[in-house]
């Protein structure tokens, strides 16, 4: 009981709560980064999240065809496939990484989501740095 | 006429190809040897650890440090040669990045010593003996180095003045970074003794790169296929490290028709080349919207070895200072 997950969860700002003040969702989920487009992820920052410290990363990316900069979300699909060997050789499980491909420009279930996440982390326990 | 500046050439944890390298100067071994006195070099000549004891702090002007750092006698020494010389240079990709030695971080220290000394197919051990630090022995105690939990770069043990990369540095790097301590003409502390660009920009494969870059899986090893000599090997589908590595290498792999493997290490402002390359390469793999990634990555055998191959030790998740979490304190 008490183990509370740190979960990171970067959200591309052109699918996910556009419409909602970012402040307010920033107040209801502290770890929220709001990104320009989901493939402006670098491994290097999913690296540098668990380095210090999270023990999951969510990534809410626009639908399948619906990139604003046509192909964002699935260039971090495939990294995010090649970042998992990487992650499994430090004994971080794949599972800590999630990406939803979908649209939620309100913001309405992105609370719900981080949750949803948060419950299966706890279900995997903190993250064993042994290697990190 | 003025005393000869000292040098010291030392290994740690280390093959001995830097070494190698350094003979590989040939007559310009002769030079060197004519403007400094090499008061040590385990590998060449005769070393005993009185001989290192024995100086003065601060009295050798130059020592070049190759090898990474993997148990309490290697950060014992490298500790005393700081303390001995005015400029620390380290030698190699394993006194730089800590080098393939580096990959063993992938591995807790228990489990290698487990394989190493129990369960690998060729060892005999009914005993399940294990290598200790301290054996009584016939009324006295026979020591033995600790072997630490992690591999480290040199610099994340003492203060490191400059670098030259290489898995080995090319003997005219050596060279170069030897006559600019003499002559001082050294560039700020903590420099790299190495060109700035990465290899993609000196590769003589350059001019066959594509403009529109775009590798189409699978991705092909080298040993799985016959390389063209001249064509780029990304744009042909063979991982290649050149984008991702610092040049000054003379490109002696490629010209050997195999792809750059990272020995340079990162161009400058890049703390992780692996994550930079993986970033790079979902960019380019073209596996189309309908097509399966995941086939694509498969076909890349071992992509944690192939992209940390010389790195793991000062990447992002494997980088630790000695004395960080885990380690006691030799």
């Amino acid at each position: 009981m008490g183990y509370e997950p740190k979960l990171v969860c970067f959200s591309c700002k052109f699918g996910w709560g556009y419409l909602k003040d970012p402040n307010a969702l920033r107040e209801e989920a502290a770890l929220l980064t709001p990104v320009e487009c989901s493939g402006r992820l670098d491994a290097l920052h999913l690296l540098k999240a668990f380095k210090e410290g999270a023990d999951g990363i969510l990534i809410l990316a626009c639908e399948e065809g619906h990139c604003h900069f046509q192909e964002g979300n699935f260039r971090t699909l495939k990294m995010l496939y090649l970042l998992r060997d990487v992650l499994q050789a430090h004994g971080i499980d794949g599972e800590r990484v999630r990406i939803e491909f979908s649209r939620d420009p309100e913001g309405r279930t992105i609370l719900d989501r981080i949750t949803q996440m948060k419950a299966s982390l706890s279900g995997l326990g903190p993250l064993d740095r042994a290697l990190l | 006429m003025g005393e000869k500046p000292k040098i010291a050439i030392c290994w740690l944890g280390a093959c001995g190809g830097c070494d190698e390298a350094i003979v590989d100067l040939n007559e310009g071994l002769l030079d060197v040897a004519e403007a400094v006195s090499i008061e040590l070099w385990p590998v060449a000549m005769d070393f005993k650890y009185d001989h290192l004891t024995a100086f003065g702090k601060d009295e050798i002007a130059v020592g070049l440090v190759s090898g990474h750092v993997r148990n309490s006698e290697h950060a014992e020494v490298a500790r005393l040669l700081r303390d001995r010389c005015r400029l620390i240079i380290a030698l190699g990709a394993c006194a730089c990045f800590g080098g393939t030695p580096g990959l063993a971080n992938l591995a807790a220290r228990e489990e290698i010593l487990d394989t190493v000394y129990r369960t690998a197919p060729s060892v005999v051990n009914p005993d399940g003996t294990i290598p200790q630090v301290e054996t009584p022995w016939d009324g006295e105690a026979l020591r033995l180095p600790a072997f630490l939990h992690h591999v480290y770069a040199l610099n994340q043990v003492i203060d490191v003045d400059y670098f030259i990369p290489g898995c080995p540095p090319p003997p005219e790097l050596i060279r170069n970074g030897v006559r600019a301590v003499l002559t001082d003409d050294l560039p700020p502390k903590g420099s790299t003794l190495a060109p700035r660009k990465a290899l993609c920009e000196t590769c003589p494969r350059n001019k066959t790169k594509p403009l529109r870059f775009e590798i189409h899986g699978p991705i092909r090893r080298i040993h799985e296929v016959e390389a063209d000599p001249e064509m780029c090997f990304l744009a042909d589908g063979i991982l290649c490290m050149g984008p991702a590595t610092r040049t000054g290498c003379g490109e002696t792999c490629i010209r050997a028709n195999t792809p750059c493997r990272g020995c340079f290490g990162p161009v400058p402002g890049v703390t992780d080349p692996g994550s930079r390359f993986i970033s790079s390469l979902a960019a380019l793999l073209k596996v189309g919207t309908t097509g399966d990634p995941r086939a694509v990555m498969a076909s890349i055998g071992d992509p944690v070895g192939y992209l940390y191959r010389f790195t793991h030790p000062i990447s992002t998740l494997g980088a630790r200072r000695l004395g960080e979490a885990l380690e006691e304190t030799p």
